[in-house]
């Protein structure tokens, strides 16, 4: 059974249609690449499985229960998780509490424990630092630990949003755009991650990317979005050799888009 | 280390000491400082890490004040129970404020507590039976543990009482609630993306903020000893906001060098008599623009500059 449907989704703005009719499936444990020209609707799409836009048609299930209404912090707690296309990490706060942040719905204790800051809350706490900063060490970030987010580089950002990801414990994650303003080996390095991720974590990945080369190397399959609707789905290799898909997206600009 | 060591110890044992040394003046002061100080922790969560905008501490802290009050002079309960009992009360109706807070924010949630500051006052002075309106409440020395409580001991126990807030603060801040806060504060979207619900967030940094309030409230009618409505008026909500404004926005800390500050500074310019004003709002500009995260974050910068780090809490 796929982890993530949709059925027959449309996303309207003021009446302009940016998705229509768009009908998807995942399976578990798949790499999926989503691409498209801009304006095409796939971060409509997006934010539609999570919550943030509310499809004005179709139907959203994911792990077999309907999503479709449900709010975005309520679908990110059953299992959908996300990066941003433009880095949206807390700024003035280090990289250890951005991931901590992410801890929030699986390191629980009361409020009553937090006001006092000890037993059940101290316990939590130390665990939280344990699996926050093993996450950090997995993404090569745990140096960084203590400094503020807003003092490192765009790539490093990439990958504590990744790092912030995962420690909400998604089972599908959602990534707007994980390569892009990388370089070329910060990209080879993340594609890695990426398969590492889907190989050793189980985590089902849909990924928006415009770097062809990396879509080839990275998914199994590719969805093509085309003015709101799929123009196209396949093996990447059958993607590059479609003309439909080379009319409307690969040819625009060399193939490279 | 050291430096956070004695910033700790310092005030701590002059605090301790005051009744030494002070003249009683000086420990009704440090009395009122501390209840600005237990209020602004509060209103520092609200603001600082939840990034919500209330106009209407005061009347929060009035709610805890009039609250006590009566629950002392109606009720007969002795005031180890009134004051919790004002502290629960205020956080009760300080929580209904996430309500609006749900859907709005900004100017518009600011408009919102500005009605709830109107409401509160208009109540205290439309029930004169029960509140005593516009002429005020007077109120008897509070007792605990059937033993009146004045002077010395009193000052104890406000010192004691915004110690613990002090350490409930601190708490809060660095636990996943203060995260959750911080989250909310600086995207919605990416706080729920995280598995954090935005509502439930406001929801308590609402409540927690009333409870602050409350208890502030509680403690000033045991200090003053009467309380009426221009205590609690705009221009006191306005003064907690700078209090948190210029000592630091987000940080307990900042809560308390605010507090400090703000209040000894009308004490300090009495020199200049009718320009007094002038000055402290020239101060208070000056302090802005020349410290925009504040007077702890203005600490924080020259001390990193100077070649330390020291992790102000």
């Amino acid at each position: 059974m796929s982890l993530l449907a949709l059925d027959n989704i449309s996303v309207s703005f003021g009446g302009v249609a940016a998705v229509r009719g768009v009908t998807l499936r995942v399976d578990e444990g798949e790499i999926r690449g989503l691409i498209g020209p801009n304006g095409a609707g796939k971060t409509s799409l997006i934010n539609s499985i999570t919550g943030i836009v509310r499809p004005g048609g179709g139907v959203i299930s994911f792990a077999g229960h309907e999503i479709t209404t449900l709010a975005p912090d309520v679908i990110a707690t059953r299992g959908v998780g996300r990066t941003f296309q433009h880095v949206e990490l807390f700024r003035d706060a280090t990289v250890l509490d951005n991931v901590l942040t992410g801890l929030y719905r699986h390191h629980v204790y009361g409020i009553a424990a937090a006001i006092a800051g000890w037993g059940r809350a101290r316990r939590v706490e130390d665990e939280a630092r344990r699996e926050a900063l093993a996450l950090l060490e997995a993404f090569d970030l745990a140096p960084l630990a203590l400094v503020p987010v807003h003092d490192l580089p765009f790539g490093i950002q990439k990958r504590i949003d990744l790092a912030r990801a995962l420690a909400v414990q998604p089972k599908l994650l959602l990534l707007d755009e994980p390569i892009s303003g990388m370089s070329e080996s910060e990209a080879d390095a993340a594609v890695g991650m990426l398969r590492d991720l889907a190989e050793q974590r189980h985590i089902t990945l849909l990924i928006v990317e415009h770097n062809m080369r990396v879509m080839m190397r990275l998914a199994a399959r590719i969805t093509v979005m085309h003015q709101g609707e799929i123009l196209a789905e396949g093996p990447p290799a059958a993607i590059r050799a479609d003309p439909a898909v080379v009319e409307a997206y690969l040819g625009e600009d060399g193939g490279h888009a | 280390m050291r430096l956070n060591a004695a910033l700790i110890a310092i005030p701590s044992l002059l605090s301790l000491a005051l009744p030494l040394f002070g003249s009683s003046y000086q420990i009704y002061l440090v009395e009122l400082i501390l209840i600005n100080v237990v209020a602004g922790i509060g209103l520092n969560l609200l603001t600082g890490n939840c990034g919500q905008i209330s106009l209407c501490h005061a009347s929060l802290i009035a709610i805890g004040a009039y609250g006590t009050a009566l629950l002392t002079t109606r009720l007969g309960l002795t005031y180890a129970l009134a004051l919790p009992g004002g502290v629960v009360l205020t956080t009760l109706l300080g929580a209904s404020l996430s309500y609006p807070a749900r859907r709005l924010s900004g100017l518009y949630l600011a408009l919102v507590t500005l009605g709830f500051l109107e409401v509160v006052s208009i109540a205290i002075e439309e029930f004169p039976n029960l509140t005593g309106g516009v002429r005020g409440l007077k109120l008897s020395p509070p007792e605990i543990l059937g033993r009146p409580l004045k002077a010395n001991g009193l000052y104890y126990f406000v010192l004691g009482v915004t110690a613990l807030a002090i350490c409930a603060g601190w708490n809060i801040q660095r636990s996943r609630y203060g995260r959750a806060f911080n989250a909310v504060r600086q995207s919605v979207i990416v706080a729920q993306a995280l598995a954090i619900s935005p509502g439930r967030t406001k929801l308590l940094a609402f409540a927690m903020a009333a409870a602050f309030a409350g208890l502030a409230g509680g403690l000033f009618t045991a200090v003053v000893g009467f309380i009426d409505p221009t205590e609690f008026d705009i221009s006191a909500s306005l003064h907690q906001i700078t209090f948190i404004v210029v000592g630091g926005l987000g940080s307990v800390l900042g809560s308390v060098v605010g507090a400090v500050v703000l209040t000894l500074l009308p004490e300090a310019l009495r020199g200049a008599k009718e320009y007094s004003d002038v000055a402290y709002g020239a101060i208070l500009l000056a302090a802005l623009l020349l410290a925009p995260k504040g007077l702890v974050g203005l600490a924080a910068s020259l001390l990193a500059r100077v070649g330390r780090k020291a992790p102000l809490p």
